[in-house]
């Protein structure tokens, strides 16, 4: 897919015969730099002469199948020959990426260089053994594109280091409803005690026999009707405080006061009822 | 009264055991042949450093790295034999179960000679990869030694290596040039955080096979900053075992050269100080930790008394609170511990897997250790939960702390009450007229007399 090529046609031809010279350094010419689009020709593309001095000014745009070819012919001196070591060096300032291929090779570019975000400077590397000065220079730069809607495998290892923090997320509080809505349906409820007690009323509802009742069985009476609201208290203490430990008795004793004292607070009843009274 | 005992028996132990946090035992794998005095230097440092030096020839049948079943040396310095391998006693087998029974090694290899198979087998294991021919040399054209090495430029010289990555701790780091002579590279794999590089090659660096006079270009398999010159593995008992490219960069020699980079100033190397650190990191006087007292209980205000001190079991949405004291092992001493700026120590706090996972800030420090802590409210989820401090990073001692508590649900009067929630007025309001009403139904159905009815009346 990302075929890269760099070929270094040697000139042998006039001075490799000749002497080294001690101060001499390392350099090249003829340089030139084509990218490729796949499909087009050994001459399709894009072509461009670089010089060993001075960098291209603008950097080459590298995108998807193409393919980068790199020429030159490289010196000692002022006389082309074939150096120990000639890479084209690709370098990410920022990331520290850095990756080698020597000439004369056919290699892929690696996985890491695609997600860069700024070009990559491309140099060219001519260095031997003895005295001459090795050559180290960038000589144009290279922004790689790739089709974002092609995922590439990622390039992820494993590597010990600070994780993502995590923090959980809470489940949401109960929420009430707005309390305008609720003390309004509250409001409904208490008043449908109102509301029973002037049916009544319409009825005809009446104490006529209070007097009556509390003159034959006064205690039975009152003792009932105070163990039905004693009844009413003891869960009223239940739901606030009372455990069930407490309830039991309290209630035992007010259900057998109720009881005997009902019996006879009912019977007074019944001798109303028997007395054609109700 | 107590940690006055502790910090006593402390010093008293530190006085015995000399440096080392893991024994002072050290055998040093060398040739009869190799000059043991070209090394002199670097036998008299590890010697005033408390480390008891043994030599023994790899070929020797005495040579043993266990004695019944154990360890029988706490380190181990092979230097590279000038035979074909490392000998029958050190089988990489051999050298890999030293390293399992917590020993720390440091292997030894020249660019002079090819490196031998069984180096490289045992290298294989731990994914670290020397090249195909196993003879390979550093050269690079640009960072090599003018004084020593005009024609070969096989003598590196690098400046010592800052953190490995921003948020690791530099451990090798200072001033100074190290010159490194024929280095045998190393790369490492991919795929093993255990593995890491300690100095890497310069980016104009290649290696090639001096026995070939121009090297193809598809022989070069790695470049630049791809190959090692020095690497390090940490496995999981962190046990150490560090490759150095070049052994005679640990020569009395090297120790002090003067040298001279293209273009540059004529300087004297810092390998001794590099040597001390390399052997100090491996040997475990630096990068070295310790987890002193873990504490956890409810967050509170004041003192906590020590009943409520690392409690079984907690409510779900309970403000808790953690901390941990952190050391240190810095040469001869334990130090509070300081990890680097980008780097956090995390606490998280899991069930199968993590709920929480925060930063653990420094908030205090003793004489020996830093105490981190960290402040959280407990997840909405009952079941067995742990607070879990796993900190392993490049260079140092794994650090794996795991503390199992209970998280209950709420108990049944820990809700709130029902009149304090007001989308429940309604029902209580219900109840209570109903109650009302019963009372006054009641005293109608006692009391009421008969309604006269107009109709029964006129019957």
């Amino acid at each position: 897919m990302h075929l890269w090529q760099a070929t270094a046609p040697l000139c042998l031809l006039a001075s490799a015969a000749l002497p080294t010279v001690a101060a001499s350094a390392w350099g090249f010419t003829d340089a030139s730099v084509a990218v490729q689009p796949k499909g087009a020709g050994i001459n399709g593309g894009f072509k461009e002469q670089i010089s060993s001095s001075k960098p291209l000014a603008s950097p080459l745009a590298f995108t998807g199948a193409d393919t980068l070819r790199v020429t030159l012919t490289t010196q000692e001196g002022s006389s082309a020959k074939r150096p120990h070591q000639a890479f084209l060096l690709l370098k990410d300032s920022q990331s520290g990426l850095d990756i080698s291929y020597p000439f004369t090779t056919q290699k892929e570019l690696p996985l890491q260089f695609l997600t860069l975000p700024n070009p990559v400077d491309a140099r060219v590397v001519i260095g031997g053994f003895g005295s001459s000065e090795a050559y180290d220079h960038s000589v144009f730069k290279l922004s790689i594109e790739r089709d974002v809607n092609i995922p590439i495998p990622t390039a992820e290892a494993p590597r010990y280091g600070k994780l993502p923090e995590i923090h959980h997320t809470f489940k949401n509080d109960p929420t009430n409803p707005p309390i305008v809505i609720t003390l309004a349906f509250v409001g409904a409820v208490i008043a449908s005690l109102p509301v029973l007690a002037g049916l009544w009323l319409f009825l005809g509802v009446n104490l006529n026999h209070l007097p009556t009742a509390l003159k034959s069985a006064p205690l039975p009476h009152a003792v009932f009707l105070a163990s039905l609201a004693g009844f009413e208290g003891i869960f009223f203490l239940y739901y606030t405080s009372w455990n069930l430990f407490q309830v039991l008795p309290a209630a035992a004793v007010v259900g057998a006061v109720a009881f005997v004292s009902g019996s006879r607070a009912l019977g007074e009843v019944q001798g109303r009822r028997l007395a054609g009274l109700r | 009264m107590k940690w006055c005992l502790s910090l006593l028996l402390c010093c008293f132990l530190a006085a015995v055991n000399a440096l080392s946090s893991s024994g002072s035992r050290l055998l040093v794998v060398l040739d009869e042949s190799t000059e043991k005095s070209a090394y002199s230097t670097l036998w008299s440092d590890l010697e005033g450093r408390g480390y008891d030096l043994s030599f023994e020839s790899p070929k020797s049948d005495s040579l043993s790295l266990f004695e019944h079943g154990e360890r029988a040396y706490d380190h181990l310095l092979i230097l590279p034999p000038k035979s074909k391998g490392l000998g029958p006693n050190l089988t990489p087998k051999n050298v890999l179960d030293f390293l399992d029974k917590d020993g720390n090694i440091i292997l030894a290899l020249s660019g002079k000679s090819s490196t031998s198979s069984a180096i490289s087998s045992l290298l294989l294991e731990v994914d670290i990869h020397l090249s195909n021919d196993r003879s390979a040399v550093v050269v690079d054209h640009f960072n090599y030694d003018t004084v020593s090495a005009t024609e070969k430029h096989d003598v590196l010289l690098l400046n010592r290596p800052g953190p490995l990555r921003p948020d690791v701790k530099a451990l090798f780091d200072g001033e100074g040039v190290l010159a490194l002579p024929r280095v045998a590279p190393q790369t490492l794999g991919n795929t093993s955080p255990l593995i890491s590089p300690v100095l890497r090659a310069p980016e104009t660096a290649y290696a090639y096979n001096p026995k070939e006079e121009i090297p193809a270009a598809d022989d070069i398999e790695a470049t630049g900053s791809q190959l090692n010159i020095v690497s390090a593995l940490q496995s999981r008992n962190s046990a150490r075992l560090t490759i150095l490219g070049s052994v005679e960069a640990l020569e009395d020699k090297w120790f002090s050269a003067t040298v001279k980079t293209p273009g540059g100033k004529k300087t004297t190397t810092a390998n001794r100080e590099f040597a001390k650190q390399l052997t100090a990191w491996t040997f475990k006087e630096t990068g070295v930790l310790k987890v002193g007292k873990i504490e956890h209980h409810l967050a509170s205000n004041g003192e906590v008394s020590v009943d409520d001190l690392n409690p079984k079991i907690y409510r779900i949405k309970n403000e808790t609170f953690f901390s941990i004291e952190m050391s240190e092992y810095a040469y001869d001493k334990w130090v509070p511990f300081r990890g680097s700026t980008g780097d956090e120590l995390q606490l998280e706090f899991t069930m199968l897997s993590p709920f929480h996972r925060l930063a653990l800030q420094p908030t205090g420090k003793t004489e020996t250790s830093t105490v981190f802590s960290a402040q959280f409210v407990t997840p909405d989820q009952h079941g067995i939960f742990s607070f879990r401090v796993n900190y392993k990073r490049p260079f140092l001692t794994n650090i794996e702390e795991k503390h199992e508590v209970t998280v209950r649900h709420f108990a049944h009067d820990e809700y709130p009450r029902s009149w304090a929630i007001s989308g429940g007025w309604v029902w209580i309001a219900g109840l209570w007229s109903v109650i009302g009403g019963f009372l006054a139904f009641v005293v109608v159905w006692l009391y009421s007399a008969p309604v006269v009815d107009k109709l029964k009346k006129t019957q």
